[in-house]
């Protein structure tokens, strides 16, 4: 350490001490910040897509209320009724139109992955959530 | 003089090439994923002290496009990446050599060379896969860079006190 001593200036130490301050910084900052925004990043969504594209989120702690929340969607059929209740969505009544009414069978929704799909009414509704305990999921 | 010039120049690419082949050999990776020594910047540096900003430039360059050819990696993300790399750390240390000589030793010149790789790597790698997830990455390069570059300062500094006083660089 003598030898090394004799080649570095204090310019040199002054660097080095810089860049390990600046390296720890930079390892630590992530995990400062993922810790304060922890119960933010927590938040799910509903996501509900209608025939023009136009996807409509709702948070899913919105749904936490005495009375259901309904959403009325309206597709080429008629309108369906959406329902989401302390933290579950499903697909109340479709349309007198629709033949096989896969979607009202489906049932409730609560948490990403399953998704329910109105193909004659053009709807689709999902729930996303940022820290999915699953990556990606293919069908 | 001019021919001895570029018989040294080609001496030191041969130098780096060697280097740069020799140091893919050590296993560093286990410790972080696509760490590296920088032994290959012994030459570009000397060629630095040496000659000067142009020799050194020729170095580089003449190391990483023959080096890339031979390993196969001509024209892929890693020619790109130690490009990159090389190019930000060469004219990093550059920068503090004709400018901060008095302050600095060779050993901070090679470690800001071997902090501004790491940061042009990372920036390429950036565009290359565009996750800004890959500066994470950053810090714990920079820390391992740390050594690393004390280690090809000190290398340079006993270098040139041994090379003959024709071909020797400015006194370090």
């Amino acid at each position: 350490m003598d030898k090394l001593n004799k080649y570095l200036t204090i310019s040199d130490k002054i660097l080095i001490l810089l860049i390990v301050v600046f390296s720890i910084i930079m390892i630590v900052y992530p995990f400062v910040t993922a810790y304060f925004n922890q119960s933010e990043d927590q938040e799910a969504y509903i996501y509900i897509k209608n025939r023009t594209k136009n996807i409509q989120r709702i948070p899913i702690s919105d749904t936490y209320k005495e009375e259901p929340m309904k959403i009325e969607v309206e597709g080429p059929l008629g309108i369906s009724i959406i329902e989401a209740h302390n933290g579950r969505v499903r697909l109340k009544e479709a349309p007198e139109e629709d033949p096989a009414k896969i979607c009202e069978k489906t049932g409730w929704i609560d948490k990403p992955g399953p998704s329910i799909i109105c193909v004659p009414n053009k709807i689709s509704i999902w729930i996303e959530r940022s820290d999915s305990e699953l990556d990606a999921i293919s069908w | 003089m001019r021919t001895r010039k570029i018989v040294i120049i080609a001496l030191l690419v041969g130098l780096g090439l060697v280097l740069h082949l020799v140091e893919n050999m050590i296993p560093l990776s286990f410790l972080i994923p696509g760490a590296k020594l920088g032994l290959a910047n012994i030459a570009n540096l000397l060629g630095l002290i040496i000659f000067g900003f142009t020799a050194g430039l020729q170095i580089l360059l003449l190391r990483i496009f023959l080096g890339s050819i031979l390993a196969g990696t001509f024209m892929t993300i890693n020619f790109y990446l130690s490009l990159s790399g090389g190019l930000l750390g060469y004219l990093a240390m550059s920068l503090f050599f004709y400018f901060l000589r008095n302050k600095f030793s060779m050993i901070g010149i090679s470690l800001s060379g071997a902090v501004f790789h790491n940061i042009g790597q990372i920036f390429t790698a950036y565009f290359i896969i565009s996750n800004d997830a890959i500066f994470y990455y950053l810090p714990y390069l920079i820390l391992l860079a740390l050594p690393t570059g004390i280690g090809i300062g000190l290398v340079v500094i006993f270098t040139n006190n041994y090379l003959p006083r024709e071909i020797k660089g400015i006194d370090i």
